[in-house]
Parts: structure tokens; C-alpha cells; sequence
């Protein structure tokens, strides 16, 4: 071999190995600083990424409570989500959970097997079943040895167990159990607690890896809440506003407020015309049959419309002046679209759900909180307070009424009384307001001056929202100081021309009632942790004195007055001292708009009664208001003052708030019936001679009263019965003789229905002002065959000389 | 000599009969022939190669382990099934290796055109029963073929490709000038085995192949003139051939997924690069620790193959990926050292060609695992799981023990 060559090759040899070595590694080395060293951390966290499998830990969501801290208004209870994993399904496996899933769900074979061919690592088959049902489907996967591919999530389901009560109030919560409405989306926060997350390391196969790598963090439950709403209080308040919603036809729903006027603490509110919590997006029967009416209306006015638009089109048409013209109008006369079937068809179902939508939204409303109108009467126990407080009057300061309030201005038109020429004539400052008198209120006004009418107001509370712990608080439209021209502080002044909301105004009554603090209302008494340690409680804060307690006391005793034997005494209660004030108020806007568009209802009003009790120690406030009633002769003394009073009759007790009775009222006061079945006859007749009550015996004429047991009496042990009442014994099961028909006591003043009764061979207690008014209801109806002796509830009214609007 | 003929065939035969026309040249090869013993155990073996070659192998086997463990547990339920296998090979191969080196290589110049036809014999076998058990096709290629045992005929290929080389170019010496015996009869070679090999659809043995040809016949003496036209025939073909082709845009995808394997283009899957990418990241400077490789929990499909790298980043981090390099680059090193003091010209390219054949399989792999070079299948050599690879691996690592012994290395 030839040393030369030798040497070339060596030469070549290593040059091409320095080359390898040097460029090909170097490149890779060059690579590898790339790659660790320089993005090393952005590709290790996208490596930890997509092996860790976080899951979420649902938390319970709190449960809501009434004010007596046990009935539970809201809670939540373990569901299941089905969810299967079609990429993890062994073959032939699918089959068999199509057919288990589809027997246990009651979903149809096909539904299923599709989603088990999906193409993906999760699908949702059926959310929130019951845990039977889950318990089945464990069963059947253990029976059909189906090992993966059917997962089972926790979840959980809101129950509602007092159904519709306070739904207004609690709200409800949606698929996600996230509050969406009332309570459950104002403290969604607090409710819904934090979620865990359990974070585990996975292979590229979803199973876990065999190093332990977990990261566990705790769901925590959200708190319990306990409400300042007292169920009792909440149901009776429902009933009995309800029964006044069915009487009154208002449209526009009804909303009782009941507070506790030392605390602010919201004891019941309603707005009728809700909904159940549970079932939150079905609509009540008539306001679905209500729908195709509406729809069939605004589809006839559409195509009114349209037609309109084309005989105008027409008519232009024939005026045209010149060639040009005409061709342009016959051009898009031609070009005009009707709506075809297929529109109509199409509009119909975007106005179904139209209306639907604004029908749920309806009964989702809570009128107390989120709708305002003008107070009307009501507020003038604010004009009064501010007047008193500032002394410029007195209780007997006089001013004459002659039924209108006149400026003495040309450009500014005179105001009148509700009770028209000659007014009310010469008044007290009492009178001015146990007439609901108008001028006098805007004389008031006129003497207070805007700036210190303002002052109050806003030292009402009526300037802001009144910060209650609700979603959806509506503001207050109001004139400030500087825009309160003569007409709108003479309005103002006796409840008008402003806006407040149902709540602000029974706050400010409560302000009126405590000794002049203006309380802040809340609903949420206290919150508790899941082991029922007190997190928070809300503690009583007012946020100002608005006038002394002097004026409070003595605007006490003049409501008190007005409630007895003015104009609102429908509100009386007997055995309570009741503090009350009537108002009606006239949707003035609404008429306006609605004759604009053509629409003639008539003018819709807005009946209320707010007033508190008892009144020498107010302690609990209650407001009532209906929207658009349609009965006759609307105001707030006929229609919310009885359903007020029988509210406050039965509330009160519950509250423990004793009644004192007068003497007159004490007569006319039911007792409850003493116990005596199963008593020999003669032990039940000395038991009743002892009580002061009447007996009769029916079907026995044996003369040993000692032998004889009574089989059953009427009224029935506890029930009410009159002071001076009778009791039949009966020593059998009644007979049909025994049985008489109900009188009718409508329209019949206390004398006259005591003598009915008499001889209908019933008996009869009385609520409401029986002094001067008139049996209005009965808990049963005429005609109704009842036995003899049985006790029938009549409430009176007092009908006219109650204000109307002002 | 016959003067017609295409290029390729009559390279190869005019190679006897340019021997037997040379008397004296047959009785120089008689004598070398005679002076060389079957056994060489005499001779002492070089001692830094072998330390270096068992260095690599038991390195090897550990992170094969550890690369293999989670993959084996999850495919077979024994977390052992790779590493035992491939350590049963590696001892058997190690033996072999030994045993081997005793061997006088020059052993091989007459075994030289036996191993050529039996080589060319099993590539055809491939094609021919392909689809067959003894040809089987797996994830789309046939590339390996079965009886008794089941290996990969490229493989042997290179080999022979080599020794064929090695034998051409220590015969032709100063004649490897000359286009008619330094370039048209290895280009012949090459051309079989480089044919075959691509219809098994092996392009990363092909490559490798072509690449192991280039290198020798370069340093052989082969004028690098003699490339530049079939290196632009080629290059222009291979051009024309995908701008022409359906597979055009598809290649080019390929191209966009290699620079950009985060965001891979439609229908180009790049899981493997970015899981390996994921793994190497993950390592940083010192790596995650031996064992505690995340990526290799079936997120980096076969770590235990090709990837078996990356997890060497993932768990040593880049001292240990700079360790392993410097491993190959000795190997490289003290294999073309032995080579260059290898007694003969066969010697010396023989040794060249082996070690070559590793070393560029060590650079490529890396290069695929770093994405430097787009992904093809190519192994790393002593740390990839494959048993009748290594038993070749080391019986090839026999050989270049055995040029060591007679290498004017001194032995200590």
C-alpha cells in the first residue's frame, strides 16, 4: 500500500469524523439547550398539563331556613348525573348499556346507542336522576359485567318543601344549581360554597398512574341561611292575599309586606301571582290559556297595520300628479309584501314564546322590591310627620277644605279634593288625615317649603334604595328640591307624582311607627357554617332618626283614630290597637300611554293599606297593595283594608302580640269551644254552665244524664264559638234533621246577622269593624247544609267615605 | 472485459474476472490469506473500546428499564418483559461479541460474497412473502422477516453493504480514482441494496445505507466529482418526483409539522415529536430524576424504541443527554482510531464502515428525538429495545474487536 495514499485516506477519514461528531452533535447539543434549557419550563408545564385530571367537587349548597330556625323553605338533596365514556366502552359492550340505560332512564335504545358511538371521553346522557335510579343502573352494570364506560356524577337538586310560599322571596336556582332569582341569587355566593378539586396524575390512557400524585382540596359547603321570614306569617299573610287577588281581579298581582318596624327584619313577604320554586318555569294554567288570545290579538293588529299601510300606499296612489311618480308608487305597490301564511304561522310561535317568556318573568317578579308607584294616601303620614316635627302645626291646627286647592295663579291649574265642592270644610290637622283631605296635606306641603319637604323625604329613605339583601331593587323617581315647582310639592305632598317602591314605603312607615328611626330592612337573620356555627348575623341598623318620638307617638294616635272609626276603619282589628292609613293612587302614565295607543281600560289604579300595630307599642308593620283591581268602587279602605285587617288578625296572635279588647269588642269576641265528648251529659252541661256557654242535647230524652256519654259535639272542641254561644251535644251520629242551611249574612249589619243566625239555628263570630260596618264574607258560603249549632266567620266593611284618589 | 452491459452488472462481474487476470495479484492474497490465522486470541483486544462498548451497554440496559417500564406494565402486566429480553440478548450478544473478536477478520473476505447473495436472498424474501408470516407486515412497512427468529434484513444489509465496500476498496487501492472500478461497482452495490431497502419502504435505512456507502467510498479515494452528477440526478428526481406527485402537499405538511410540531398542520400527526419534545423540556439541566419520567406513561408512544432518548432527557436532564452524546462521540472516536490503525486497508474500512454505521445511527436518532431532522424510524444502537438488532449491533462491535487486535494499537 502506498504510504501517500494511506495518508489521504487517514486524512479523510478523520476529517469526516471530526465532521460527525462535531457538526451532528453539535447540532443536537445546540437542540437540546434549545429545548431544556431555554423553553425547558413552558414544555414541562404543558407536559404536568396534559396529565393531570383535575375533577370538580360539587359542594352542598346551603340550606334556607325560616325565622324559627327548623323549617327548612330551601334545600338541597344528592342527584345523580349519568354520563358514559363512549372511547372507553369495550365492543359489545355498547349494546348492553344502550339496553340497560334505556330500561332504567325510560330514554328510547337509539338515543343512547348513538352517544355510545361518539367518538369522544364524555357525553352526557341524563342530569339530576334520583339515587334509586342510580342504584339501578349500578345493579344493572354488575349484572351485565360492564366494568367502564358508565360514570355516575354527584349532583344536587333544590327542593322547595313549602312549594309556592315566599318564592318570590327565595327565589330558585337553575340546571347548574346557580341562584337565578330572590334569595338564592342574591347570596349565591354564600349558598353555593367553594368547589373542590381533586387533581390526580393520569396516563395517556386515563387511568391513574402508579406513582402517587394527588392533589386533594376540599369542597366546602356553602352556608345555611336563616331568614327573618316566619313561615306561619308568610303562609297566613299568602292565604289571605291571595283570597283578595282572586276577589279583586287585580291584574297586575298583589304584595303584602309584614316587618318588624324596631328591626327592619322582613317577617313575611308575598307577591301573588308567583310561582313554585321547584317547577320555576311553568307558567299557571290561565296565564298559559291566556297566551293564543294575546297572540291571535297581536297578529290581527299587525296585519291591521299592514293593511292600513297598503290603502295608503293606494291612496297615494290615485293623488299621484305626474307619470314619474305614479310609476314609483305602482312599482312599490307592486314590491308590497304581505305577510304569508307561512309568516303568520312563524309569528305565531315567536310571540308564543314571546309571551311566555313574559309571563314567567311575570310571576318571577318581586313586585315589592322591584315595581314603584305613587304611594297615593299612605305617604300622607309622612306629610304629617314632617309637618309635626317641624312644627308648623299642631294636631288641632285648622284649615278649610272648600274641595280644591287653588294656586291663585292663572298658569297653574287648581288641584281638587277627592270629595269635590264644598270639601271637607273646617279641619283639624286629625281630620285633615282621617279624611284622607287633600288640600290640607298640600297645604302642609306649602307651608313646609320645597327645600324642607325634600329634606324629609330623602331623610325617609325615599331618595334611595333601601339596600335590602334582594336582587332586582328598583330606584325611586322623584322631583329633587330644585324641581319641586308649586304643582309637583303640591302632589307630592299627599302621595303623588312620585315613585317609590312598595318596600321604601313600608320602611318609612316603620320610621313613622318605631319613634322615627329609619330601619334597614333585610330578610337574612344569620348565616351558618355546615356545622352550625354562626358565620354572620345581621344586626339591627338604622341609618338615621327622621323625626322624634314625640311625633311619632302623636302620628300613632291619629293613624290609630283613622283605623278605628275613619277612613280606615276597614283596617280594624279587634283586640289590637291598629295604626293605619288608606291609599289609592291612579296609574296616571299608564292611561296616558294607553289611550295613545288606543287601548280603553278605564283608568287602573293601585289599592293600599299600610299600618302597623299594636299602637301604644308598634311592633309589627304591614303593608297591602293590589295592582288594577277590577272591581267597583276601588280604593285602599274597601279592597286592602279587610284583607289587611285579616291579616293582622290572625299574624299578630302568631307574633306574640296579645290582644286587649274593649268591652264592646270583648262581647263580640269568639271563645274556643271546651272539650266535652265522650263526658256523661251531666258532666258536660256543668263543664259548659262553668264556661258561661248555652247547651242543647240533641237526640236523647233518657232523664239519667249520667249513663249517657256525649258521642260528638258542635262546634267541635276548639273551635271558635261566640262568648254567649251554645254547644250541641249529640249522643249519636247526627241525622239529617240535624242539618240546616247556611244563611246568607252579606250586606246585614252585627244585629241583623245575629237574628239570621238565630234562625237558621247556627251561630255566628264576628271580625272586622262591626260597629258601624256590614257583614262583607263568610267562610261558608249560603246555602252550604251544615250542622246545627255550627259556627260561621263573618267579616264586616265599612263601605264609602273612604278617600278616593287624590 | 466486457464493455457492454449497464453499469451495475458488470461492476459486479468484472470484479473476478479483474482478479483471476491478475496472477500476481492472487498469489499476494494466497500468501496474505495464509499468514492469517482463524483464532487471533493471542492478540489482546482494545481495552478503552471494549470499556466504552459495555459502558453504553449496561447505560443502556438501565434506561431501557426505566423507559420500558411503565409501556411493558400496561401492555404485558409485567414491568420487566423489555429490560429482561433485552438483557438475555445483550449477555448472549455480549458472549458473541467476544468470540467474535477472536475471529481473524480477514475470515470475512471469504465469507464476503456468500453473506452479499444471502443477504440480497432475504431482502427478496421480504417482498416476496410479504403478508406472510414469514415476511410479516407490521404499522404498514415489511421490513421484517421471520424464521426461527425475527430480524430485519437491513440490517444485515448494511453490514454486508460494508464488508462489500471495505473488500472493493482494499483491492482497488489507487485505483479508486478511476470512475470504472472507485465509483460504477459501488454504485452497483449500493444500488441493489439501496433499491431493495426502499421498496421495503425503509427510507431511514436507505438513507442510512447510502450515507454509510458515500462516507466510505469518499475516503476510500473515490473522486467526490464523481457524486456531484448523481448527487444532482437524485436531488432533481427526487424533486420532480413530489412536485409531480399527490404526495406533494402531504410532504410538504410533513416539512410544516417538522418546524412547527406544536401546531401541525391537517392530517400531519406530530404527537410523537411533541410528546418527545414534552419529555426532553420536562428534563431541564437535571432532569426529573431516574424513574420518574411522566412521559413515558404511554404519553411518548414506544419509549422503549426509537424515544428511549428523550426519556434520557426527561430523567437525567441535559447532563445526562450531554453524557450520553460524549459516550457515542468516544465510540466514534476510538472506533476510527482502531480503524486507522487497523493492519490492512480491509481492515482499516471495514472498522470505519461499522463504526460509521453506529455512529450516524447514534447522530440520526438524536437528531429525530431533538426534532432536528424530521421523524423517521431510526434506533439508537445499545439503548433501543430490539434483540436481534443488538445481537447484531454486537456481533458488528465483534468485528471492530477484532481489527483492534490486529491493530498497531498498543495493548496494554
Amino acid at each position: 500500500m502506498a504510504d501517500s495514499q494511506n495518508s489521504k485516506m487517514w486524512k479523510r477519514a478523520v476529517a469526516l469524523t471530526a465532521i460527525l461528531i462535531f457538526v451532528g452533535f453539535g447540532v443536537v447539543i445546540g437542540n437540546l439547550v434549545r429545548w431544556q434549557l431555554v423553553r425547558g419550563e413552558e414544555l414541562r408545564s404543558k407536559a404536568i398539563d396534559q396529565s393531570l385530571i383535575s375533577t370538580e367537587l360539587s359542594p352542598m349548597r346551603g340550606t334556607i331556613y325560616d325565622a324559627s330556625g327548623t323549617k327548612v323553605l330551601a334545600q338541597s338533596a344528592s342527584v345523580w348525573t349519568v354520563a358514559i365514556e363512549p372511547n372507553y366502552i369495550k365492543k359489545g359492550d355498547d349494546i348492553k348499556i344502550a339496553e340497560g340505560l334505556s330500561q332504567v332512564l325510560g330514554m328510547s335504545y337509539d338515543t343512547i346507542y348513538q352517544k355510545t358511538q361518539q367518538n369522544s371521553y364524555f357525553t352526557y346522557v341524563k342530569r339530576k336522576v334520583e339515587t334509586d335510579v342510580r342504584d339501578k343502573i349500578l345493579e344493572m352494570l354488575e349484572e351485565k359485567e360492564i366494568k367502564r364506560g358508565v360514570i355516575l356524577l354527584e349532583d344536587y337538586k333544590r327542593y322547595y318543601p313549602y312549594g309556592s310560599t315566599a318564592s318570590t322571596v327565595l327565589g330558585f336556582t337553575g340546571t347548574d344549581n346557580q341562584g337565578l332569582a330572590g334569595i338564592e341569587a342574591q347570596y349565591e355566593e354564600e349558598l353555593s360554597g367553594t368547589t373542590g378539586r381533586l387533581v390526580t396524575a393520569k396516563n395517556a390512557a386515563g387511568t391513574d398512574m402508579p406513582f402517587q400524585y394527588e392533589q386533594y382540596i376540599e369542597a366546602s359547603d356553602g352556608y345555611d341561611l336563616v331568614l327573618t321570614i316566619d313561615e306561619t306569617v308568610q303562609s297566613i299573610v299568602e292565604k289571605h292575599l291571595e283570597k283578595g287577588l282572586n276577589a279583586y281581579e287585580a291584574i297586575e298581582g298583589g304584595t303584602a309586606i309584614v316587618m318588624d318596624v324596631n328591626t327592619g327584619a322582613i317577617i313575611a313577604l308575598s307577591t301573588k301571582g308567583d310561582y313554585d320554586p321547584n317547577d320555576p318555569f311553568t307558567i299557571s294554567e290561565a296565564a298559559e290559556a291566556a297566551i293564543p288570545e294575546q297572540v291571535e290579538k297581536e297578529i290581527a293588529r299587525r296585519l291591521e297595520e299592514e293593511q292600513k299601510a297598503f290603502n295608503t300606499l293606494e291612496y297615494k296612489l290615485s293623488l299621484a300628479e305626474d307619470a314619474e311618480e305614479e310609476a314609483e308608487l305602482r312599482a312599490e305597490l307592486e314590491a308590497f309584501e304581505r305577510l304569508s301564511t307561512e309568516d303568520i304561522l312563524e309569528l305565531n310561535e315567536t310571540l308564543y314564546d314571546e309571551y311566555f317568556k313574559k309571563a314567567q318573568n311575570k310571576q318571577w317578579r318581586n313586585k315589592a322590591v322591584s315595581d314603584t308607584y305613587y304611594p297615593g294616601s299612605v305617604f300622607k303620614m309622612i306629610t304629617a310627620s314632617m309637618a309635626l316635627e317641624e312644627g308648623i302645626v299642631t294636631e288641632s291646627s285648622t284649615y278649610t277644605c272648600e274641595g280644591l286647592w287653588d294656586f291663585h295663579r292663572p298658569d297653574v291649574k287648581p288641584i281638587h279634593c277627592w270629595v269635590r265642592l264644598p270639601g271637607h270644610g273646617l279641619e283639624t290637622l286629625v281630620d285633615g288625615v282621617c279624611n284622607s283631605c287633600n288640600p290640607y296635606m298640600i297645604w302642609l306641603g306649602q307651608n313646609l317649603g320645597r327645600y324642607k319637604f325634600f329634606d324629609y323625604f330623602e331623610a325617609f329613605g325615599l331618595t334611595e334604595k333601601t339596600g335590602v339583601d334582594l336582587p332586582g331593587e328598583s330606584g325611586s323617581i322623584y322631583y329633587t328640591a330644585d324641581q319641586l315647582n308649586l304643582t309637583e310639592l303640591a302632589t307630592e305632598s299627599f302621595g303623588q307624582n312620585f315613585s317609590i317602591t312598595p318596600l321604601q314605603m313600608c320602611t318609612a312607615m316603620c320610621a313613622v311607627a318605631n319613634g322615627g328611626y329609619l330601619v334597614q330592612p333585610h330578610v337574612v337573620d344569620r348565616m351558618l357554617d355546615s356545622e352550625g356555627n354562626i358565620v354572620h348575623t345581621t344586626d339591627t341598623s338604622y341609618k338615621r332618626q327622621v323625626i322624634s318620638e314625640d311625633v311619632s307617638n302623636r302620628v300613632t294616635q291619629i293613624l290609630l283614630r283613622n283605623a278605628t272609626s275613619e277612613s280606615g276603619k276597614n283596617g280594624y282589628v279587634a283586640g289590637y290597637r291598629v295604626a293605619g292609613k288608606t291609599g289609592t293612587s291612579e296609574k296616571v302614565a299608564l292611561y296616558e300611554q294607553e289611550k295613545a295607543q288606543g287601548i280603553d281600560r278605564g283608568m287602573q289604579y293601585i289599592v293600599s293599606y299600610g299600618g302597623y300595630a299594636p299602637a301604644d307599642d308598634p311592633q309589627y308593620a304591614l303593608l297591602v297593595f293590589y295592582d288594577e283591581p277590577q272591581t267597583e268602587n276601588v280604593s285602599g279602605g274597601s279592597q286592602a283594608g279587610p284583607i289587611f285587617a285579616a291579616i293582622m288578625e290572625e299574624i299578630l296572635p302568631v307574633l306574640g302580640v296579645d290582644p286587649q279588647y274593649t268591652e264592646e269588642e270583648y262581647e263580640n269576641l269568639a271563645a274556643k269551644t271546651p272539650n266535652v265528648v265522650n263526658r256523661t251529659i251531666g258532666e258536660a252541661k256543668q263543664i259548659l254552665k262553668e264556661a258561661g256557654f248555652g247547651y242543647e242535647v240533641s237526640g236523647y230524652e233518657g232523664e239519667n244524664e249520667d249513663n249517657q256519654l256525649v258521642y260528638t259535639q258542635i262546634p267541635s272542641p276548639g273551635a271558635p264559638i261566640p262568648k254567649d254561644g251554645f254547644v250541641l251535644l249529640y249522643t249519636q251520629e247526627p241525622s239529617a234533621e240535624d242539618y240546616v242551611e247556611v244563611p246568607d249574612f252579606k250586606g246585614d249589619h252585627l244585629e241583623g246577622c245575629k237574628w239570621y243566625a238565630m234562625q237558621a239555628d247556627v251561630q255566628v263570630v264576628v271580625s272586622g269593624n262591626t260597629s258601624e260596618g256590614y257583614a262583607q264574607g263568610q267562610d261558608i258560603p249560603a246555602g252550604t247544609k251544615v250542622k246545627r249549632g255550627y259556627v260561621i266567620k263573618v267579616s264586616f266593611v265599612t263601605v264609602g267615605g273612604v278617600e278616593a284618589a287624590g | 472485459m466486457a464493455q457492454t452491459g449497464r453499469v451495475t452488472t458488470r461492476g459486479l462481474r468484472s470484479i473476478p474476472a479483474d482478479e483471476a487476470a491478475s496472477a500476481s495479484t492472487r498469489r499476494v492474497l494466497r500468501r496474505q490469506r495464509i499468514r492469517y490465522r482463524f483464532f487471533t486470541l493471542g492478540l489482546g483486544l482494545d481495552m478503552p473500546m471494549l470499556f466504552i462498548i459495555l459502558v453504553l451497554m449496561a447505560f443502556g440496559l438501565v434506561m431501557l428499564f426505566s423507559a420500558s417500564y411503565a409501556n411493558a406494565y400496561y401492555r404485558t402486566g409485567n414491568s420487566y418483559t423489555y429490560v429482561l429480553r433485552q438483557a438475555g440478548f445483550a449477555v448472549a450478544g455480549i458472549v458473541a461479541m467476544l468470540a467474535i473478536s477472536t475471529v481473524d477478520y480477514h475470515q470475512l473476505h471469504r465469507l464476503n460474497v456468500l453473506i452479499f447473495f444471502g443477504t440480497i436472498a432475504l431482502l427478496l424474501m421480504v417482498l416476496v412473502f410479504k403478508g406472510t408470516p414469514i415476511a410479516p407486515v407490521k404499522g404498514g412497512a415489511n421490513r421484517w422477516i421471520n424464521i426461527g427468529v425475527e430480524f430485519q434484513p437491513s440490517e444485515i444489509a448494511k453490514f454486508s453493504l460494508i464488508l462489500m465496500f471495505a473488500h472493493f476498496i482494499a483491492l482497488y487501492g489507487e485505483r479508486m480514482k478511476i470512475a470504472r472500478y472507485g465509483f460504477w461497482p459501488f454504485m452497483g452495490i449500493l444500488g441493489i441494496f439501496a433499491g431493495l431497502i426502499l421498496l421495503e419502504k425503509h427510507v431511514s435505512a436507505t438513507l442510512i445505507i447510502c450515507a454509510i456507502a458515500f462516507l466510505m467510498m469518499v475516503i476510500g479515494g473515490t473522486k467526490l466529482r464523481y457524486f456531484v452528477g448523481i448527487g444532482t440526478v437524485g436531488v432533481v428526481g427526487l424533486a420532480c418526483l413530489l412536485m409531480f406527485s399527490d404526495r406533494f402537499t402531504y410532504a410538504l405538511n410533513r416539512v410544516k409539522g417538522w418546524i412547527d410540531p406544536f401546531n401541525p398542520p391537517e392530517g400531519v400527526d406530530t404527537w410523537q415529536t411533541r410528546q418527545s419534545l414534552y419529555a426532553i423540556g420536562s428534563g431541564q439541566l437535571f432532569g426529573v430524576g431516574i424513574g420518574q419520567s411522566r412521559q413515558k406513561y404511554l404519553y411518548l408512544p414506544e419509549p422503549q424504541n426509537d424515544f428511549v432518548f428523550a426519556i434520557i432527557c426527561e430523567e437525567l436532564g441535559f447532563i445526562g443527554a450531554l453524557l450520553v452524546i460524549i459516550l457515542f462521540a468516544l465510540f466514534i472516536w476510538r472506533g476510527v482510531y482502531i480503524a486507522l490503525n487497523a493492519r490492512d486497508r480491509f481492515g482499516m474500512m471495514l472498522g470505519i464502515g461499522i463504526t460509521f454505521q453506529f455512529g450516524l445511527q447514534a447522530v440520526l436518532n438524536i437528531c429525530v428525538v431533538t426534532n432536528t431532522i424530521p421523524n423517521t424510524g431510526i434506533s439508537l444502537p445499545f439503548f433501543s429495545y430490539g434483540g436481534t438488532a443488538l445481537l447484531m449491533l454486537l456481533a458488528e462491535m465483534g468485528v471492530l474487536l477484532s481489527i483492534s487486535r490486529h491493530s498497531r494499537i498498543d495493548k496494554t
